[in-house]
């Protein structure tokens, strides 16, 4: 594989608040190739969106504690603020999740993607970076863009101003673009059309992407590889096919297990039993451990941290002690969660 | 945008309309408006009688409600009920000297409260906020007279210890200043303390509120997208947050000065600026209901003028209203 466009390293971040500490991110490391699509996914407050806006220092309330992030050769944590700025937006650009909340409704649309051009080419009049923007606008298949440029954003619907934000994202053609639940706050036909956009903006730009999601069905039509995490915690990395038909982590396998899957005559949905643990008090050894099937009360679940290693080939990981019993227990375990569920 | 104005133009004329009608039936429901005309052993029975006849106080109410109103209207509110004098350039001159002073000290205010409640809100607990909170809370809790009277003693006595007039303690103009430059330091030196002290309140009121609506804004999620975008922090705080913490922060302002117009009545009495609130305080001395009205209309006026302003600033600062 060539060189990876980011690639992270043992990254902790946390929150400090009055409850105690929040451990968000704790010793993730995973890395993005050029071109490719790297799903991230994992349950709410898995640490998937603060790992990548801490590296944008989009956090401000996160300490990040260590680690590196490699891009392009520099470190993104060690960055002045002055520095990081002009990666953000240009280099790494990013699609956040709520398109209805993320457009600053007392701008124009046209305006606010002109604005990102001129934030990293100061020297771009007026007049070209709107030329600029309502092209990008058309790019990313808003209608009759001229005139739309000209509207706010309570103007626009919901996909519309996804669209926006991708164009507002894609306009410095970044080398690497970051989708933060791009989808999940829109109904599903437009979802269909939003992914659409997303694809060829990424062939348009040639961007490496991650795309953040808890959306399963997302990462098997998007991702070329999968990271999946698990209270701030990388539990398996793999291509996506690996992923889907041969998980090796318990974690990764109940997720699978949990999507509902057509030509299968079930009554009930299969969930992971139990709940993710407060990451306050994130409990000793496999933060996994008190849910998963495997484990059966084994101390070592109990007592160490697994460490991220290789399965089979160099680049499937996974976070599990007894990862190679999954080999064989993959249905056993699957049949056991059901009867808990 | 025009049609809006026009409209909300025209919903404020039944709005005056009562608000006339309140005060004169009000004031007019105070007992008789010549009781203390009566009470002065000059006034001979002669004099009484003409001032019923020439105001019509001998008619029903509602007629009297009539001539009144065509007196406002036709006459600039007419003359007054004792000596028969003129209301509006005495009127006219203390809403003149009040503008001044409200407009001059909101004008600070705004500024100082925009600066101290940006910074506290993107510094929010840091020993400047902290210190910013504090001096709100003293700025709050500060009688205005006597905060005024401190301010008078301070510059006085300089004024005896080192013979510098940085600021005249009262009046609003010194007699025989001619000349624009000179008249204009001279207005400025009449205006700094009864300034300061409307604005060091304002500024406490002004400064939290901005602070409130700069935190609500701060932590949005539109303003991560303009920091992602890669812009100066100087960009985002002042474009992006505060152009939208502005909108509920101009309604209030807007509110205030309408408010304000009815003059300033403490700050007006200790620094003897004739403007509207020491005129209230003349008439209601005087006992004479006529400027008492005309008063209370021009208040009413400006109350509902700048309730207008306020909704159309509301229009332009938000692209969200709609006009139909």
């Amino acid at each position: 594989m060539p060189e990876p466009v980011l690639s992270l390293r043992d990254l902790t971040v946390e929150f400090h608040t009055d409850d105690g500490i929040v451990h968000a991110v704790d010793h993730v490391s995973y890395d993005v190739y050029p071109g490719e699509t790297l799903g991230v996914v994992g349950e709410s407050g898995s640490g998937k969106s603060v790992t990548v806006m801490s590296l944008l220092g989009l956090v401000p309330q996160g300490r990040i504690m260590s680690g590196q992030a490699l891009f392009k050769g520099r470190d993104l944590l060690k960055l002045p603020d002055k520095e990081l700025r002009r990666i953000r937006g240009k280099e790494v650009a990013m699609v956040f999740q709520d398109p209805m909340t993320s457009l600053n409704p007392v701008f124009k649309i046209g305006d606010q993607i002109a604005e990102a051009l001129q934030a990293h080419d100061p020297g771009l009049s007026e007049d070209d970076a709107r030329t600029r923007a309502i092209e990008l606008l058309d790019l990313v298949g808003v209608p009759q863009a001229p005139r739309r440029a000209e509207q706010y954003p309570h103007e626009f619907s919901g996909g519309m101003r996804q669209r926006a934000m991708i164009a507002m994202a894609i306009a410095n053609q970044p080398s690497l673009l970051i989708a933060d639940e791009p989808t999940t706050a829109l109904d599903v036909t437009i979802q269909a059309q939003i992914l659409e956009v997303l694809r060829a903006a990424q062939r348009e730009m040639k961007a490496a992407t991650i795309l953040i999601t808890h959306d399963l069905g997302l990462i098997a039509e998007m991702a070329d590889r999968v990271v999946v995490m698990y209270a701030g915690h990388v539990v398996e990395t793999a291509d996506v096919g690996t992923i889907f038909h041969a998980p090796r982590h318990p974690y990764t396998l109940g997720l699978m297990g949990s999507l509902p899957q057509v030509g299968r005559d079930d009554e009930w949905l299969r969930p992971i039993p139990g709940q993710p643990p407060s990451l306050i008090n994130v409990p000793p050894g496999c933060p996994f451990h008190p849910r998963c099937a495997l484990s059966e009360g084994r101390i070592e679940c109990r007592t160490r941290l697994p460490e991220l290693a290789p399965v089979d080939g160099e680049y499937h990981l996974s976070a599990c002690h007894f990862k190679h019993e999954l080999r064989e227990r993959s249905e056993e375990l699957l049949r056991h969660m059901e009867g808990i569920a | 945008m025009g049609t809006y104005i026009l409209r909300r133009v025209l919903y404020s004329i039944p709005v005056l309309i009562a608000a006339s009608m309140l005060i004169f039936f009000f004031v007019s429901a105070v007992g008789d408006p010549l009781a203390q005309v009566r009470a002065i052993p000059k006034v001979s029975q002669e004099t009484i009688h003409h001032i019923i006849v020439r105001k019509h106080l001998d008619k029903p109410l509602i007629v009297q409600y009539g001539y009144w109103v065509e007196n406002a209207v036709l006459h600039r509110f007419g003359t007054t009920l004792l000596g028969d004098n003129p209301i509006w350039p005495d009127l006219r001159l203390a809403l003149s000297n009040t503008l001044q002073l409200v407009i001059v000290s909101e004008v600070v205010a705004v500024i100082f409260a925009i600066l101290v409640g940006v910074y506290s809100a993107v510094r929010q607990y840091s020993a400047f906020d902290y210190a910013a909170t504090t001096f709100s809370f003293v700025g709050f809790s500060t009688p205005v007279f006597w905060l005024a009277l401190i301010l008078q003693v301070l510059v006085t006595n300089i004024f005896l210890a080192y013979g510098i007039r940085i600021f005249y303690t009262s009046g609003f103009s010194t007699p025989g200043v001619t000349g624009l430059l000179p008249s204009i330091l001279d207005r400025l030196q009449h205006l700094a303390l009864p300034v300061i002290t409307l604005a060091f309140v304002s500024i406490a009121q002004y400064s939290r509120y901005l602070r409130a609506s700069m935190l609500e804004v701060i932590n949005s999620d539109y303003v991560r997208t303009a920091r992602a975008k890669g812009l100066l922090t100087r960009q985002v705080v002042m474009k992006h947050a505060l152009r939208n913490a502005l909108i509920p922060f101009a309604t209030v302002v807007a509110l205030d000065f309408g408010a304000y117009f009815g003059g300033v009545i403490v700050t007006e009495s200790v620094f003897s600026i004739p403007g509207m609130g020491l005129y209230f305080i003349r008439a209601l001395n005087a006992a004479d209901l006529y400027p008492i009205m005309a008063w209370l209309i021009v208040t009413a006026v400006m109350v509902i003028l700048f309730n207008l302003i306020a909704d159309i600033l509301y229009g332009i600062l938000d692209p969200r209203i709609r006009y139909d």
